[in-house]
């Protein structure tokens, strides 16, 4: 329930899954181009997560694997996972993986996201702190939305303790007492 | 991994690192005569000139400021010892020299401060610096060893290098935990062994060895 009105939460669940209908739908329109406004039994159907998820509740569909956990993504990850392009596919990969890991029958889905996640980690983010930013920048549009919260944290950490080793005058005025300043703490 | 969508996470900020720090004892020599002075924290004894006592650093600055005092560096801070400290840093890829748990802030506060009462204090500062940044890089490249634990102990990690590094391996490590969970659920056999580095300096995190 904590994830109820968080934002990130939302957008995957957001997200298309390839659905079977076990059972017909009269008077919805979820495919646009069908003529009549109901789906036919043994349908293959897009839908997004969240309808997904309360039909298989109520068993009337059984859900496949979305495009962006297909075969093709595997062997890039298994090839060189730093350099994949996580984004372009589904912006909230390892959100959207662990939400269809108990829907779905394949076993393989955990172990694949982790694995990529152990070597993006290993790969990129630790560069973060040592890297000169060309080199960080060099992964940056990889970056799955989770990914770059860790990469903004950890660059945030790094600007904040710079600043302070320049020095700085010790007592500063509290930015909300309407002072203007460029920089407020 | 999806909740936080705050960047701005990182708990303390380096000057709030830097206050608490500021309540490190450091000795300081007097030049003039005062009564005791009663804090909360405590009492600071009699201030006869000449004679070295005992402050927490904030009132010692404050002292120093109204030019009422000299510091005496303390002992962790010669050129000999740093040398030391910074000789076993270079050799040891994983382990890290033990020092005072601030030495960054108090480091720092004696130079913009105190830059005369230092013997040797360019040597001196170039040390401290050479060995921030060998410490800094070692945390950083252990940092990518982790292969899934969730909880990490590193040991003689001082105060501002976990300020640094805390909010990016809070997350990572909730992220580690959160993939391996289901994991373990699957597929006991093939999981890969998971390494684990020792000792902490945090009292925040749960010791769980897994």
């Amino acid at each position: 329930m904590a994830k109820y009105f968080d934002i990130d939460d939302i957008l995957t669940e957001e997200e298309f899954v390839p659905v079977l209908f076990h059972k017909p739908a009269n008077g919805v329109t979820i495919d646009p181009s069908a003529e009549t406004h109901c789906v036919e039994q043994g349908a293959k159907v897009e839908v997004p997560f969240w309808l997904a998820h309360e039909l298989h509740l109520r068993q009337a569909v059984s859900i496949n694997l979305p495009a962006c956990f297909n075969q093709k993504t595997r062997l890039e990850v298994q090839a060189d996972a730093a350099y994949v392009d996580l984004r372009s596919r589904c912006q909230y990969f390892y959100e959207f993986g662990c939400k269809l890991e108990p829907l779905v029958t394949d076993r393989t889905l955990g172990i694949l996201l982790s694995t990529a996640f152990k070597i993006r980690y290993k790969e990129a983010l630790t560069k973060v702190y040592t890297a000169a930013h060309i080199t960080a920048s060099k992964y940056l549009p990889f970056l799955t939305k989770e990914e770059t919260n860790l990469y903004e944290a950890a660059h945030l950490s790094m600007t904040a303790f710079k600043k302070w080793r320049t020095g700085g005058p010790r007592l500063q005025r509290a930015s909300i007492l309407g002072r203007k300043r460029k920089d407020s703490n | 991994m999806a909740g936080q969508t705050d960047p701005h996470i990182s708990l303390f900020s380096p000057q709030e690192v830097e206050f608490m720090a500021e309540d490190e004892l450091v000795k300081i020599v007097p030049n003039m005569n005062m009564d005791p002075l009663n804090f909360i924290s405590g009492d600071f004894g009699r201030f006869v000139p000449q004679i070295p006592t005992e402050v927490p650093l904030w009132l010692a600055v404050a002292l120093k400021r109204r030019g009422k005092c000299t510091f005496r560096p303390p002992e962790w801070m010669t050129v000999d010892n740093l040398t030391q400290i910074l000789e076993a840093e270079r050799e040891s890829q994983s382990t890290f020299q033990a020092l005072p748990f601030s030495y960054v802030e108090i480091a720092r506060l004696l130079f913009d401060h105190a830059r005369d009462d230092i013997p040797d204090m360019y040597m001196v500062r170039s040390l401290v610096e050479d060995i921030r940044d060998v410490r800094l890089h070692k945390l950083e490249t252990n940092l990518g060893s982790f292969q899934g634990t969730s909880a990490v102990k590193i040991s003689n990690v001082s105060a501002m290098e976990v300020n640094l590094v805390r909010p990016f391996v809070r997350r990572a490590l909730e992220a580690f935990y959160k993939h391996d969970k289901p994991e373990a659920d699957v597929d006991r056999d093939t999981r890969s062994s998971r390494q684990q580095r020792e000792a902490n300096n945090e009292p925040r995190r749960p010791l769980r060895q897994r």
